[in-house]
């Protein structure tokens, strides 16, 4: 997995490239908790995720919870496969995917 | 000794003789002697026993009343053909010149011929009639009886010359003859049947059989004619003897009478001739006084006595009586006449014979009273008399007319005549009277002449012997000939009828017994060549129908056959995408449809069951029991209950309404797959062998009660670990009881000998080699049970391409997706089924580590197999963790917001979302989870 994070003033981006599953979601929760204070925008770019399990759910989850404290989340480019995880998880109604 | 004592002891020696020498036969040495040496031995017993006969006869009228014949019958009825034969000859010959010794030669060629033609007529019958078997008992008597008329006969047929003699000697030995022979005869048969156990009841049949028919007829119309013409006979030559009786007494009475008449005639005329010549005028009184006349009379021409020694007769008229006048008869032509004793003319009360001569004109007339001229004639009429014959045995005698006798034959005293006179007397003249003189019955009759009685006697037995002699023939010939057309009718009706039937039936025996080829051929005469052709034709017939109904009992067997095979799994390999077994089955039923059964199904897709049972019995009844049997089992089985389950109920249903009473013996196994995990249960059925650790063996478990025998059984479950490798073969016991040509059975050594002798590639090529062997053991012999066998290998899931990670950690996820993908990738699984089966690796692999080992990591195996219809991987992990079944967990709320959730259970959900199957089981102290994901 590879993440390529964009940081411009308040607006983060991060590009997630691979998967995120349960040997690479920890490494994606080590750069969002130390890269969150101050964010106010939060966009993930899906495009070049290939899957995503419950360890990369629950980073999402955990990111979605504290920008709802201090400004938004979108995620961008959600494949079939990923988003499919999502509606099946209900993701869909928790995540903004644009 | 007394006579008849002796003839007694002869009577029985016979039947002695005979109960010691079955005896001999059976209990001693003697038994064992070649047949013809023993004929021999039997033929000189009872030719000596004959001897004893002749030698011990007591003789009558020159005959010798004996029981020689019986010996020789008895030899030859009871003994053999040759025994008979060879005694008949001995004692005949012995009689012919016992001649020597003494014995009668009146009889001696009857009696000797006699006794040869009995052996031969004892053989004869003994060979023709009884079928060298022993007669009955009556029929032995008759046999007798009728031997010793033929000897009878043959006494007349040899003395035709001396009949009379015959007669006599026939007449006083018949009945003792016939009766001691006869008697004999019949002691010997009784006897010996006694000896032999046999019951003396003649076995009572309720049909008579043919020739007994006839002879019953034949005897009764022989029989009624025998009466009738003998009857007739008798009273025939009755009548007739006593007409030849009465006409030769009147004849020897006449000639006697007349030779007496003539004879005082010619004395009286000599004696009146003598008185004429010395006669004068006046001296009559002298004269008659001279010759002791009582009177003498001179009679003129005009027929008036002129002159008389009496002198009240002068003066009378010889017309005035009858007596007087015929002797007027002088007048004319005659110069002699003498008148017949009777009374006179003046006077009736005066009895007087009178003679006159021509004497001048007239004739001279004396007197006589009848002293005076029987005096006269007394010594010539004893000379008529005594050599007189009445036939040739009968007589004459003259009696005067006091009683006293004057002539009698020698021998004869007058005492005898004492109380004959009045007896005859009463009779009156010239009728033929039956009395008794001597003690001897006669017939008689008497006349009067001259003052005398003149008697003539004939002896009664003279009077009917040609009357017994014609009876005697009559009947003699009347037994002898029923004797023979007895024995013709027995022989020619069983030649030309019974034995024909005999033909027939013991054709039809074969017939009935199911030859029906063969074919009657009895062409003697037109009735029974009619006979054959319809039988034959009958048989055609039932033969033709016999082939049509085969042939359609065939069709319809065929029918059953082809549905109970139908119903069998016939389509091998049965699971063709199956690798991680292999299973054949095969039956072969004894007749068209057997009772044997196999089974095998899978419920979901890791257990296989698979069933062998065999029912009671062979045909349609048991095929018909079997498809119940099988459909109910697979139904019990496929609800999901166990399997000692499956067998209480299917037990339990069978039982209901079971009226055929038939039972199965069952063997089922269902195998879990995944783990090799065995469950069987055994009703009633051969254990079956089992290939573990390089070797066949008996798996010998617990054998429940067989199914359908008894409601309420219960089963027992057991179970068994497969390894990969691992076969199990059932059978059932059509293999272990083959028998070959000699009754050998094929027996359990030989199958386990044989079941080991090699390796197998596939389980069709064991059943096959295993069907080959049995059949090279049978040979030529009929296949008596149905043969069937079913045999399971288990591969194992480790067929399936896996990978084992050792100490399990969450680093190894990328090493097992990676191995997976790849497995995925060769079958051609696309990229979205690939990427969903990745997340669920992750999820279950770190699931696996995180709770199932929970830090301390064990190992993991990931196995990855295609499956087709409908196509999908399968992806399976087994750990060793503890027993965790991850698809218990609840499953999360997905509709809260995001506050609200926790991440738990989310991994397992998103799994059994996005896979088709996800199973869990523990067994062996594995956890064992499956996922599939179907594929296009």
């Amino acid at each position: 997995m590879e993440i390529i994070k964009t940081k411009e003033g308040s607006n983060l981006k991060v590009a997630v490239e691979g998967r995120l599953d349960t040997v690479t979601a920890p490494q994606l929760e080590k750069e969002l908790r130390d890269n969150l204070d101050g964010i106010k925008e939060l966009d993930f770019d899906f495009e070049k995720l290939q899957y995503i399990s419950s360890a990369g759910l629950r980073v999402l989850l955990s990111a979605q919870k504290i920008m709802n404290k201090q400004g938004v989340m979108k995620v961008f480019h959600v494949n079939s496969d990923v988003l499919e995880v999502f509606d099946v998880t209900g993701f869909v109604d928790i995540l903004t995917i644009v | 000794m007394n006579p008849y004592l002796k003839l007694s002891v002869a009577v029985l020696l016979p039947a002695l003789s005979s109960v010691i020498l079955y005896y001999l036969d059976r209990k001693t040495i003697f038994g064992r002697i070649n047949g013809t040496i023993k004929q021999l031995i039997y033929g000189i017993v009872f030719g000596a026993l004959a001897i004893i006969g002749t030698e011990w006869g007591i003789p009558m009228n020159g005959a010798q009343v004996n029981c020689r014949d019986a010996a020789v019958l008895t030899a030859g009825l009871l003994f053999g053909a040759p025994a008979g034969i060879i005694a008949g000859i001995i004692g005949g010959v012995e009689r012919w010149i016992a001649v020597a010794w003494g014995i009668g030669t009146y009889t001696r060629v009857a009696c000797s011929v006699s006794t040869v033609i009995a052996g031969f007529y004892a053989a004869g019958l003994r060979k023709f009639m009884f079928e060298d078997k022993k007669p009955g008992i009556w029929i032995s008597l008759e046999i007798g009886i009728v031997m010793e008329v033929f000897h009878l006969t043959m006494i007349f047929v040899t003395n035709m010359s001396t009949v009379n003699q015959a007669i006599e000697v026939v007449k006083s030995c018949t009945a003792p003859m016939i009766v001691g022979n006869g008697l004999s005869v019949m002691i010997s048969v009784i006897v010996l049947t006694l000896a032999c156990r046999e019951s003396l009841k003649m076995q009572k049949r309720n049909q008579a059989r043919i020739t007994q028919t006839i002879q019953r007829w034949m005897l009764l119309a022989v029989t009624l004619a025998f009466v009738l013409t003998s009857g007739f006979v008798y009273r025939l030559q009755t009548k007739a003897s006593v007409t030849q009786a009465d006409n030769l007494l009147e004849l020897a009475l006449e000639g006697t009478a007349a030779d007496i008449n003539a004879s005082s005639d010619t004395n009286l005329l000599r004696i009146t001739n003598s008185i004429g010549r010395e006669l004068d005028d006046n001296n009559y009184g002298v004269i008659a006084e001279k010759y002791q006349v009582a009177e003498i009379s001179l009679v003129d021409e005009n027929g008036i006595i002129i002159r008389s020694s009496v002198p009240e007769y002068l003066g009378f008229d010889m017309h005035q009586g009858a007596q007087s006048e015929e002797f007027l008869c002088l007048l004319d032509d005659k110069t002699e006449y003498v008148q017949r004793y009777g009374p006179i003319a003046r006077d009736s009360n005066i009895k007087r014979k009178y003679a006159g001569v021509r004497y001048g004109q007239g004739f001279l007339q004396v007197g006589y009273d009848a002293e005076q001229f029987q005096r006269d004639i007394d010594d010539e009429v004893i000379g008529f008399t005594k050599y007189s014959h009445v036939g040739q045995s009968g007589y004459t005698m003259i009696v005067d007319a006091k009683l006293q006798p004057v002539s009698l034959p020698e021998g004869l005293n007058l005492e005898d005549l004492n109380e004959l006179g009045p007896e005859i007397e009463n009779a009156g003249q010239n009728n033929t009277v039956v009395t008794k003189i001597n003690g001897e019955n006669v017939y008689c009759r008497y006349c009067t002449v001259e003052g005398y009685y003149l008697i003539s006697v004939l002896p009664e037995a003279e009077v009917w012997r040609t009357r017994d002699i014609a009876i005697y023939i009559n009947v003699f010939m009347e037994i002898l000939i029923f004797a023979v057309l007895f024995a013709m009718i027995y022989m020619l009706i069983k030649r030309v009828v019974v034995n024909k039937i005999d033909q027939v039936n013991s054709s039809l025996d074969r017939i009935t017994n199911g030859h029906l080829d063969e074919v009657v051929n009895v062409r003697s005469n037109r009735e029974f060549a009619s006979l054959s052709d319809d039988i034959n034709q009958t048989v055609d017939t039932l033969k033709r129908y016999i082939d049509e109904a085969s042939a359609r009992i065939d069709a319809e067997l065929e029918l059953a056959r082809n549905i109970q095979l139908s119903v069998l799994p016939n389509i091998f390999p049965a699971f063709p995408k199956r690798k991680d077994f292999d299973i054949f089955g095969c039956t072969y039923p004894a007749k068209e449809v057997g009772g044997d059964f196999f089974d095998l199904y899978m419920t979901g897709d890791d257990t296989l069951h698979f069933l062998i049972a065999d029912v009671s019995g062979k045909g349609i009844p048991a095929a018909m029991f079997m498809m119940r049997a099988k459909t109910e089992l697979k139904g019990l089985t496929e609800t999901g209950m166990n399997l000692d389950e499956v067998f209480t109920q299917g037990n339990r249903k069978f039982c209901e309404g079971n009226d055929v009473e038939m039972f199965v013996t069952a063997w089922q196994g269902s195998v879990n797959l995944e783990s090799g995990l065995m469950y069987y249960v055994n009703a009633g059925h051969n254990p079956p062998l089992v290939f573990r650790e390089g070797r066949f063996d008996f798996l010998r478990s617990k054998r429940g009660f067989i199914l359908a025998g008894m409601d309420g059984m219960t089963y027992k479950v057991q179970e068994m670990q497969l390894k990969p490798g691992d076969i199990v073969f059932l059978y059932t016991d059509g293999i272990p009881e083959a028998a070959d040509v000699n009754g050998g059975f094929y027996g359990n050594d030989r199958l386990i000998e044989v079941i080991n002798s090699r390796e197998y590639e596939s389980m069709e090529e064991l059943c096959g080699f295993l069907k080959a062997d049995v059949d090279s053991f049978v040979g030529e012999a009929p296949q008596f049970d149905d043969i069937t066998m079913l045999a399971f290998r288990y591969l194992g899931s480790s067929s399936a391409p896996s990978m084992t990670v050792n100490e399990a950690k969450i680093e190894d996820i990328e090493n097992v997706t990676a191995f997976v993908e790849d497995e995925l990738s060769k079958i051609g699984c696309p990229m979205k089924a690939v990427v969903q089966i990745s997340v669920a690796i992750d999820e279950i692999f770190s699931n696996i580590v995180k709770y199932g080992y929970q830090g301390k990591p064990g190992p993991v195996t990931v196995s990855v197999e295609a499956m087709e219809d409908p196509k999908r991987a399968v992806v399976r992990f087994v750990d060793e963790g503890i027993p965790y079944n991850p698809l218990l967990n609840e499953d999360p709320d997905i509709s809260l917001n995001a506050e609200e959730r926790t991440i738990g259970g989310l991994g397992i959900y998103v799994v059994k979302k996005t896979m088709d199957d996800v199973r869990y089981m523990y067994e062996n102290d594995h956890n064992i989870l499956t996922i599939e994901k179907k594929y296009n």
